[in-house]
């Protein structure tokens, strides 16, 4: 693919901090309360699905009913005519017929077909469709065609109240061109296959293809002791965040307001404004607190945000009022995105000592690249590897990002680990560590690495498996597969699995830090909060660089000031981010301490610098005061330096105000740079012979995150994961009606979101090695647990039933016939 | 939701005349947690015109014993029964049933009536809109026959329709041998489930109401226990759940009673394990058997055979819980 | 008293007893608690997530218990004492503060329903085992899976509770 033409910005060296303090006032600290909290526990919050505006009118899309579909006629009369409805939006508007579902012009690439995450890796790699269809993307927003059931076609209604737009939903009469379609990617690839969406791929439903081959895998292969082969299959799963999708918009004459639910508002604005034909700065953008995203919510060129905004602003500017579009819980399970359906099988060759010398993994996904090599490539040394990839196009709602990209790298690692660590009879372990290295190179190779670039040479994995194996007990606690059976009848298991860290540090963000005239801080940045607490730790970062309370700096992030931040917050929060933050912050400082130094002369009045024979070096701030460092007995308060520097009309000085831009890396391609930092897991199980039922008894889990700035919010990330991994490892599953495509569980009684009862303990441990390459040396924890816990209970479940059962999530069913087939082995009678 | 019309009523006549004014287009709102949900997704063989609101009456919460019998007002809430301290020590079953149903903000609305008589849980019967016009709602076919069954019936159907009862406290109440009084008769519980017409969940008529539920007092020597299957601890309806009830004379059984639920349409009397076990002695040789004869009719669906050896299990594993 | 005979089974004027104030308005029979607490009175702590019954997130408390106002029809709440997480910083309960600081919390977005339902368990256990605050909580979703620090906010909440007493 010619990246020139693509617009793919060259790759950059990435930056990563060689400056870190030892000593920390407030970074670090435990017991600073979350700054958001009481506003939140309070029920003060606003979010967008709050948000309520005079005269507001409520749009609700209608959703296809057929999984492939195309609408022949529509009438929509009576919708019309319904008292209480102010305006419908048909797909056959003219004004909707250049808005189509993807933001090639901006920073992205292709709608629901490819995450930009994926879209670069290296390999070989091969679009199965031309570049015109394969920028066509996700369609138009409200078309006249339907890709999966739930689809947003045809029309939308704008009424007064949100029950009067469903009701006028279903006035809406068409006739429908059902069209064959195809659910299983398998079934995608047979030719002869039906065309989940000729718009797209008018052949077959290939969409990509990629190749991935580092060594020489057949030599790999003879070099082994032993070769195993396996399959393994994980089933989509879904975001079912907590906010279900709305977004306000009310045009004003030549002016817009949007109050946006996405975790990239701005990128949503910018693709709003360039397909309305509004300039930017016309456009004002309000980023309320978020239910949750995950990234497979906040996608800015998907339906249920890009159209979502498209419907509202054109229904605003026609009927004068503000328009909330909104989603109840179904149409929200219809349209954020699933994790992929995936078939993937493995052929490992690999010594008696546990040395891996060659892995082939030929993966089949539905819509989304999950390539499964990556984490070979990444953090091994073994030499040989090979990935044949496919991706089918088929009739279910779209896929991307959901924390996150990684879920099948993860998995296909782990798998791998342990599936080797079983043929040999040996513990995982020692598997792991004999494997632990960086693109083919070994650990000395590393080590190497790190000396040279300055990092603390510190042996992450080793480190973690030593403070998780005490936590856990592993060494008393680890057996042979299929080996212990509790007193209570049940079947005990341990399951330990590794990877690296996200350390991805991407993006670019950029922020202010302006102080007023009475010493107090803002920071000066727009971000989307999905929970990762930005407010505190941004605060903590300023206040610790410009020696401020933390009282005295304050982010109020939900509106445009000019300067935006990388979200999600869950890869980008403090690795990207913080680097503005905290260099505005150093900046500011200085300007302070030269405040404090030079004098202002204002006509005849001349005021003195609080430090009038000093040079800003002789001097230090604390707590908010301004003193000197040899006689910190003489001291200012920094509101006495900074009071005649103000905002207001009475000002002397120029405000004190500092920003910075950033710019991290690039979705790990960047050259020489290797992943340093290790995660690592462990779990116990008690699987119940009899029902197929599975017990978590306890997740240890070791997150290196170079350095917690505040371990309470990592923490949080640890657990909050946990119970997402947990899920999913044994629940979570999108469940589709074979023949019609109809998604059967769309709700939150079906689609099994985990409880505080379904784990019994975790036990959470963070690693500060210092080797992220984020501020501080931190890195990211805000994805890696939720995509790694999956593999663990796997793994563990092993343990106890002496058959896997790779095949997620593992369901009773799934269970029970594992264990049939262990007794089978072990010639039980049945 | 979409408009319908809504009456408190004020004594059990008042409701039972507004069900006949309404002429089976109206139906009682308890707790309200089912019916409340249908209305959202517009589930319905037939819509329902109106709700007549029986909370307005007073005093139909009670839990006693009296007349040598556990007696329960319709509208006893799940979490008041559950943590009864009469009903734990002698009721053990219906107490732990109560106590494993959905969730405890679920338990604090949701009325025993209400729970018993609570419609199936089959996904296409509830796809909003009636997405599938299935045998329940009057149509032609059954989707869960050739689609996605695993959580359906295993003992077969009722004129095609393979739902099941999903109802906690109903295989309790039957292992306990209680009985439903209506507005106009006493109900054996186990006859008080409709056999013939899968459009119906239960055999009251559209202005009959449910009164009371009657538990009569376990005989001295025995003991009862539920079990429930489910993914998820707490909010999840059952995959398979059982309840047991045992007499004991001295060291063998005098007599039993066992019945799963949410494996059939309706709660489903396990006689032949329960026939099983008398005269013999609760052991793991013993309720394997028994469970084994329970399950041997099971019909498995493409999907869900599955629930057959969670069957078996939760058998076993309430009847040795009575020993 | 609105006689049977005179009710049509449509809306009513009915007054709605929420936080110590006292609301007069015309409810339809379809419409939820939530909705009406939410939408038309604008107390918009009460979220929605489920819609259903099945994740707590829009828990008040109706004369000491903790329900769902999803699942409940506001014309059926007329005379009941209805509470609201929005009560809860006016009348310095300190599970409000215990939150923030045990930081049992990520987005947010359930919190209030959580909140709601310790709550209504401190009312009538003022000193609550772990298990009793799992078996109060267990009903309610958090998609952020913050539920170990729910247990370490509702503690800290009843310590500070019995501190106030003193
Ligand atoms: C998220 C969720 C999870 C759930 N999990 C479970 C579970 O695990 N186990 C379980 O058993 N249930 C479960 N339920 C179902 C739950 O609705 C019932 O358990 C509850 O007891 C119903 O009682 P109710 O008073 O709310 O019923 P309502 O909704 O008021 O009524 C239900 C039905 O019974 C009829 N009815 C009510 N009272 C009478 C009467 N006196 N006479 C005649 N007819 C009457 C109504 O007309 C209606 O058709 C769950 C529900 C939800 C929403
Ligand atoms: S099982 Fe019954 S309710 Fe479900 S689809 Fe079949 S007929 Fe309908
Ligand atoms: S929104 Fe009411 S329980 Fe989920
Ligand atoms: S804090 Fe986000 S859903 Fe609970």
């Amino acid at each position: 693919m010619d990246k020139k033409k693509l617009g793919i910005m060259e790759i950059e060296p990435l930056v990563r901090d060689r400056y870190i303090q030892d000593e920390f006032n407030l970074i670090g600290k435990r017991g600073i309360s979350r700054m958001c909290g009481k506003e939140k526990a309070g029920g003060r919050a606003e979010y967008t699905r709050d948000v309520q505006l005079p005269g507001m009118l409520y749009c609700r899309i209608l959703p296809s009913p057929y999984a492939h579909a195309k609408i022949k006629s529509m009438n929509t009369e009576k919708a019309e005519a319904l008292p209480g409805v102010r305006a419908v939006l048909r797909y056959d508007d003219p004004e909707l017929a250049d808005k189509p579902l993807y933001g090639l012009e901006t920073k992205f690439n292709a709608g629901h077909l490819a995450s930009d995450g994926q879209a670069f890796y290296h390999g070989k790699h091969e679009l199965a469709v031309t570049l015109e269809q394969w920028k066509q993307g996700a369609g138009r927003v409200l078309d006249g065609v339907a890709w999966w059931e739930g689809h947003p076609v045809g029309a939308a209604v704008a009424a007064d109240t949100p029950e009067l737009a469903t009701e006028a939903l279903g006035l809406i009469e068409i006739e429908w061109e059902e069209l064959p379609l195809v659910l299983d990617p398998l079934e995608a690839l047979k030719p002869g296959a039906p065309l989940a969406a000729e718009e797209i791929n008018n052949r077959n439903n290939i969409i990509r293809k990629l190749k991935v081959e580092h060594g020489d895998v057949e030599k790999g292969f003879k070099e082994a002791d032993k070769v195993i082969k396996f399959d393994a299959r994980r089933r989509p799963y879904t975001v079912a965040d907590a906010e279900p999708m709305s977004d306000v918009i009310q045009w004003k004459g030549d002016n817009v307001e949007i109050w946006a639910h996405q975790q990239q508002a701005y990128d949503g604005k910018i693709i709003f404004g360039m397909k309305m034909g509004i300039p930017l700065n016309r456009i004002k953008l309000h980023v309320p607190y978020q239910g949750s995203q995950f990234g497979g919510g906040g996608n800015p060129m998907m339906h249920h945000t890009h159209g979502v905004h498209i419907i509202s602003g054109i229904l605003s500017k026609r009927t004068g009022r503000p328009v909330k579009t909104f989603y109840d819980r179904k149409d929200n399970f219809y349209n954020l995105s699933q994790d992929t359906d995936c078939h993937t099988s493995f052929k490992v060759g690999f010594k008696n000592d546990g040395t891996i010398t060659s892995v082939k993994i030929d993966n089949i996904c539905a819509k989304m690249g999950q390539y499964g090599i990556d984490h070979f490539e990444e953090n091994t040394r073994i030499p040989n590897l090979a990935l044949n990839y496919l991706e089918a196009n088929i009739n279910v709602a779209p896929a991307y990002w959901f924390r996150c990209e990684q879920n099948h790298n993860a998995l296909c690692l782990s798998l791998v680990i342990d599936h080797v660590a079983a043929a040999l009879g040996m513990d995982p372990v020692e598997v792991s560590l004999k494997n632990d290295g960086a693109e083919g190179r070994d650990m000395e190779y590393l080590s190497k690495f790190k000396v040279e670039h300055g990092f603390p040479d510190r042996d992450s994995l080793a480190e973690a498996i030593e403070m998780g194996k005490e936590a856990f007990d592993w060494d008393s606690k680890w057996h042979a597969p299929g080996t212990k059976m509790l007193p209570n009848g049940k079947l005990h298991g341990v399951g330990f699995t590794w990877d690296h860290e996200w350390d991805d540090t991407r993006g670019t963000a950029c922020a202010g830090v302006l102080m007023h005239c009475d010493g107090t801080v803002d920071i000066l940045s727009q971000k989307s909060d999905d929970g990762l607490n930005a407010m505190t730790t941004h605060c903590q970062i300023v206040a610790e660089e410009m020696g401020l309370k933390l009282a005295d700096v304050n982010f109020r992030f939900f509106e445009e000031v000019g300067f935006q931040m990388m979200t999600p917050d869950g890869s980008c929060n403090l690795a990207v981010d913080a680097y503005c933050t905290r260099n505005a912050a150093r900046e500011a400082r200085q300007k302070l301490l030269e405040y404090a130094t030079t004098p202002v002369k204002v006509l005849e009045i001349e005021y003195p610098a609080a430090f009038p024979e000093h040079h800003p070096d002789d001097l230090d701030v604390k707590d908010s005061i301004v003193y000197l460092k040899a006689n910190p007995d003489k001291n200012v308060p920094v509101a006495e330096v900074v009071k005649r520097a103000v905002l207001n009309q009475g000002g002397t000085r120029a405000p004190l105000f500092t920003w910075n831009w950033h710019r991290q890396g690039r979705y790990g391609t960047e050259e020489g740079r290797h992943r340093l930092t290790r995660q690592a897991y462990f779990a116990e199980v008690e699987v119940d012979p009899e029902t197929g039922g599975v017990d978590v008894k306890t997740i240890v889990n070791i997150n290196d995150v170079g350095k917690a700035i505040s371990p309470e919010t990592c923490e949080g990330q640890q657990y909050g994961g946990d119970y997402m991994g947990v899920g999913r490892a044994l629940a979570e599953e999108v469940i589709y009606d074979p023949k019609t495509g109809v998604k059967l569980n769309a709700n939150l009684i079906d689609y099994k979101v985990f409880t505080m009862r379904d784990i019994d303990e975790t036990v959470n441990l963070l690693l500060e090695t210092g080797m992220g390459y984020g501020p501080y040396g931190l890195n990211g924890i805000g994805e890696c647990i939720a995509t790694i816990v999956p593999g663990v209970i796997g793994n563990a479940i092993y343990n106890a039933i002496g058959e896997r059962v790779d095949d997620h999530p593992m369901t009773p069913d799934k269970v029970l016939a594992a264990i049939e087939k262990a007794k089978a082995k072990r010639g039980d009678v049945k | 939701m979409k408009p319908f019309k809504h009456y408190d009523v004020n004594t059990l006549d008042e409701a039972v005349s507004a069900l006949q004014n309404f002429a089976g287009k109206a139906k009682i709102i308890a707790g309200g947690t089912d019916i409340v949900g249908m209305f959202k997704d517009e589930v319905f063989a037939e819509r329902p015109e109106a709700l007549i609101n029986i909370k307005t009456i007073p005093n139909l919460d009670y839990i006693k014993e009296e007349d040598g019998m556990l007696k329960i007002g319709p509208l006893a809430l799940l979490e008041d029964i559950a943590h009864d301290e009469l009903i734990k020590g002698k009721y053990t079953a219906l107490a732990e049933a109560a106590r494993r149903t959905a969730s405890p903000h679920i338990r604090e609305m949701g009325t025993i009536s209400g729970n018993i008589c609570q419609q199936c849980r089959c996904w296409y019967f509830r796809s909003p809109n009636n997405r599938f016009n299935c045998i329940r709602k009057g149509g032609e076919d059954c989707y869960a026959e050739e689609g996605e069954n695993r959580y359906h019936s295993i003992f077969g159907n009722v004129k095609d329709c393979l739902a099941v009862n999903p109802s906690d406290t109903a295989p309790a109440l039957i292992a306990l041998g209680a009985k439903v009084k209506t507005s106009k008769r006493v109900l054996e519980i186990a006859d008080f489930y409709e056999k013939e017409e899968p459009k119906k969940t239960t055999v009251l008529d559209d202005d009959e109401i449910v009164v009371e539920i009657q538990v009569p007092q376990p005989a001295a020597n025995s003991k009862s226990k539920f079990e429930k299957f489910a993914i998820r601890k707490s909010i999840d309806f059952p995959i398979v759940n059982c309840a047991s009830q045992v007499e004991m004379d001295g060291d063998t059984v005098k007599s039993a009673r066992v019945c799963l639920n949410a494996v059939f349409a309706n709660p489903y009397v396990a006689q032949k394990a329960a026939e099983y076990v008398v005269g013999k002695t609760l052991d793991e040789e013993t309720v394997t058997a028994a469970a084994d004869l329970a399950l041997q009719d099971a019909k498995p669906l493409t999907k869900n055979a599955y629930k057959i050896t969670i069957a078996k299990s939760l058998i076993k594993k309430t009847l040795l819980a009575c020993k | 008293m609105v006689q049977k005979h005179q009710d049509d089974g449509g809306g009513k004027k009915i007054t709605l007893k929420i936080n110590d104030n006292e609301y007069s308005m015309v409810i339809e029979p379809h419409w939820t608690l939530r909705e009406v607490i939410h939408d038309k009175l604008g107390l918009t702590g009460t979220k929605e997530m489920c819609d259903k019954g099945a994740c707590g997130s829009c828990t008040v408390i109706m004369d000491g218990r903790p329900i769902l106002s999803c699942m409940t029809l506001a014309i059926e709440c007329e005379g009941r004492k209805i509470e609201t997480v929005e009560n809860l910083e006016v009348v310095g309960n300190p599970l409000v503060e215990a939150y923030a600081d045990n930081h049992a919390m990520q987005c947010g977005y359930c919190t209030p329903g959580f909140v709601m339902t310790a709550k209504a368990l401190l009312d009538r256990n003022p000193d609550p085992a772990v298990e009793q605050i799992k078996d109060a909580l267990e009903g309610n979703i958090c998609r952020c899976g913050t539920y170990p620090a729910h247990i370490d906010a509702v503690l800290d909440a009843a310590k500070r509770l019995e501190g106030g007493k003193k």
